[in-house]
């Protein structure tokens, strides 16, 4: 059994282009996804066109200043300014009328903001800061020097969740699961075509100790790949885990049975390998994107979301999630444990029903 | 070796009134294999010939045990196929019809993994050693030549030194020269090693060199069973005498000849004639001395001996290579 499991992981090793799509492929998303800066704010050209320097053209530039990734230059012809915002050489243009120069109270002037509607990366950003300035000059104005209601943020436990460490646990899973339905079905498949079941249905060896090795070899390949993604995003771009990684590995081992029976099931119902490829993304494909691997799942319509908390990605990833941004032990994953449970049975049941080791 | 005879009295394989049907695609039910008996004897070539879909792999498979009967008993050694199944298997060796290995192991450790799996097993240097495939031994099986693969395949059947081995189209898509390698080493495990074989063909060539005894199959029966000279022998007409003339002669007169059961005549720039007769020797003789007395000139006479293809024909009514 000791030499069949080695020699399992052998062949795994050896099918190099099986390698890549298992081992490499979830390691480059890590990679791309960590080389993404989602926390740095994005940068802002601002042209400010007034007629003369104002209090208020002052206050605007200076706290559009104050912000690093935003530069800010005077302008002087509106025309040509617009047609810069137009052109993508300035992001913003803000006017202010010689009029409003100088407010006083009870008198309202107005200051324009010009932007490119395509500019969606910038432009909430950008406005946003442009409405808390002509907030504050309009308190200041108002003669409120302490505003009455202060807004204080303050994270629990002190983390900070980046949407790296977000993201993270799902491309563990879905490493796991790609690695689990599609290898293990087209890997079975191929074996069958290739008469090798047969061939093994021809000696003493039990059929069940032959998969029960595959089984292993991949449980403890797919462990290598985990470890293998967590630490390129630990390690290279800083990704925080809270929780206790030992977790993340018995969470991806448990449904990594259910993913392995889907892959028994789909060599069962597949007439030769491209077949068992085919089917085999066709199950892994829609599960990745509905998931939760890159989106909360709470931002589906009422209706899918429904479906999809009771995919078998969905629970693991939700748990792994809880281990590793809420810092929560395996203890308090109950719900997802108590679902991935009974896919463990349920998967099983349906690879039993559609797989037979003797089909001719 | 053994002071024994190669062939010995024991019972190796026995097959009892053997029935297998498979649900036809259309619905209904396909007759693969239809009442077939027959014994193999310890230390035979046994060879089964017939074309494709004549339900020789099926039989065998079911023999092997990979397969179950519809009706009737097949045992190897004493052990029933099905009830005995496990105990079977240690002593057999099996090659698969277009078997192949994993793609990702070396033959050594392909040869070590299925020795594995057994309580006897032989080293795999001893293995390679024997069909001359030692230096490959780190070598993955697609890298090897159609004979080699085919030889390593074989070689791979005994990893448990069986006593029975079963070899399905050993030589199906092999140069004649990889053909003949294989026959030798077949021979080599039959007489040196004192292993029974049971092989499959199509080739009627490989039954008539290999095998000491053929079962012709067709349509899921066995049509007659024999060694090879006593199947052509059954042949109303076991020989043929060609020969050419440069003018045409009377076919009535060639067909009063003694033995002659037919005439064929075939225009290739002169005359050639065939016929199929049933003892040369008697009719030998009496051609020359008909030849002479119509002063007839004949160039290169030819005495063939019939073929298991011609017995094939003439059982079936069809060629085997259709």
């Amino acid at each position: 059994m000791a030499k069949l499991t080695f020699a399992s992981i052998r062949m795994l090793y050896r099918d190099k282009q099986a390698l890549f799509w298992a081992m490499a492929f979830p390691v480059i998303f890590t990679v791309v996804f960590g080389l993404f800066d989602f926390t740095d704010s994005p940068e802002a050209r601002f042209g400010v066109v007034a007629e003369r320097p104002t209090p208020v053209s002052e206050a605007l530039r200076k706290g559009l200043r104050e912000i690093d990734s935003f530069t800010v230059e005077r302008r002087g012809d509106l025309a040509a300014a617009r047609a810069d915002v137009e052109d993508g050489e300035l992001d913003v243009v803000l006017v202010v009328p010689s009029e409003a120069g100088a407010p006083a109270p009870g008198r309202s002037a107005a200051v324009t903001a010009y932007y490119n509607e395509g500019n969606v990366d910038v432009n909430q950003f950008a406005l946003d800061a442009v409405t808390r300035i002509v907030d504050g000059l309009n308190l200041q104005l108002a003669g409120v020097t302490a505003p009455a209601i202060d807004l204080r943020q303050r994270g629990l436990d002190g983390r900070t969740v980046e949407y790296y460490d977000f993201l993270l646990p799902g491309l563990v899973a879905m490493g796991v699961m790609n690695f689990s339905i599609i290898g293990m079905s087209v890997a079975i498949a191929r074996f069958r075509e290739q008469r090798i079941l047969k061939r093994i249905l021809a000696t003493p060896l039990r059929p069940v100790k032959f998969l029960s090795a595959q089984v292993l070899a991949r449980l403890l390949l797919s462990l290598v790949q985990a470890a293998l993604i967590l630490a390129v995003g630990v390690v290279l771009f800083g990704a925080q885990i809270y929780g206790n990684v030992v977790w993340l590995f018995v969470l991806a081992t448990l449904a990594n049975l259910v993913f392995l029976n889907i892959g028994f099931a789909v060599a069962g119902r597949a007439s030769n390998a491209d077949a068992a490829q085919g089917i085999g993304n066709a199950v892994a494909i829609p599960m990745m994107f509905l998931s939760g691997v890159f989106f909360p799942t709470d931002t589906l319509p009422g209706a899918v979301q429904a479906v999809v908390k009771y995919l078998p990605l969905t629970p693991l990833i939700e748990a792994m999630r809880k281990v590793s941004i809420e810092g929560l032990s395996i203890a308090d994953t109950g719900p997802q444990l108590l679902l991935l449970g009974a896919w463990v049975a349920i998967s099983f049941a349906i690879a039993g029903r559609a797989f037979r080791f003797a089909k001719v | 070796m053994t002071a024994e005879p190669r062939v010995g009295t024991e019972t190796a394989v026995e097959v009892h009134d053997l029935v297998k049907e498979f649900r036809a695609p259309g619905g209904g039910r396909l007759r693969a294999v239809d009442g077939v008996s027959f014994t193999v004897r310890r230390g035979e070539v046994f060879g089964f010939l017939g074309p494709n879909g004549a339900g020789k792999t099926t039989t065998l498979e079911i023999i092997e045990g990979l397969q179950s009967p519809t009706a009737g008993r097949t045992s190897v050694l004493g052990f029933d196929s099905l009830r005995d199944r496990e105990r079977m298997k240690e002593r057999i060796g099996v090659q698969l019809q277009a078997g192949a290995y994993f793609d990702f192991l070396t033959l050594e450790e392909i040869l070590d993994l299925f020795g594995s799996f057994y309580p006897k097993r032989v080293a795999p240097e001893v293995l390679l050693e024997k069909v001359g495939l030692l230096e490959k031994r780190r070598a993955l099986v697609r890298e090897l030549s159609g004979g080699q693969a085919q030889r390593f395949s074989i070689v791979a059947s005994m990893v448990n030194d069986p006593d029975v081995v079963f070899l399905d189209e050993p030589t199906t898509g092999l140069d004649p020269q990889a053909r003949r390698n294989l026959w030798e080493f077949v021979r080599f495990i039959n007489a040196e090693e004192g292993k029974t074989v049971v092989l499959t063909t199509h080739y009627m060539e490989e039954a008539e060199v290999l095998c000491d005894r053929v079962a012709i199959i067709d349509h899921g029966q066995i049509k007659a069973l024999d060694t090879p000279i006593g199947l052509i022998h059954q042949l109303p007409a076991a020989y043929r005498i060609r020969f050419a003339t440069h003018d045409s002669v009377d076919e009535g007169e060639l067909r009063t000849l003694p033995g002659v059961s037919e005439v064929d005549v075939s225009l290739n720039g002169g005359f050639a004639y065939e016929l199929r007769v049933s003892r040369a020797p008697v009719t030998l003789p009496a051609f020359v001395g008909w030849a002479e007395r119509r002063g007839v000139q004949v160039d290169d006479v030819r005495v063939l001996p019939a073929t298991l293809e011609d017995v094939f024909l003439s059982l079936t009514g069809r060629s085997l290579r259709e």
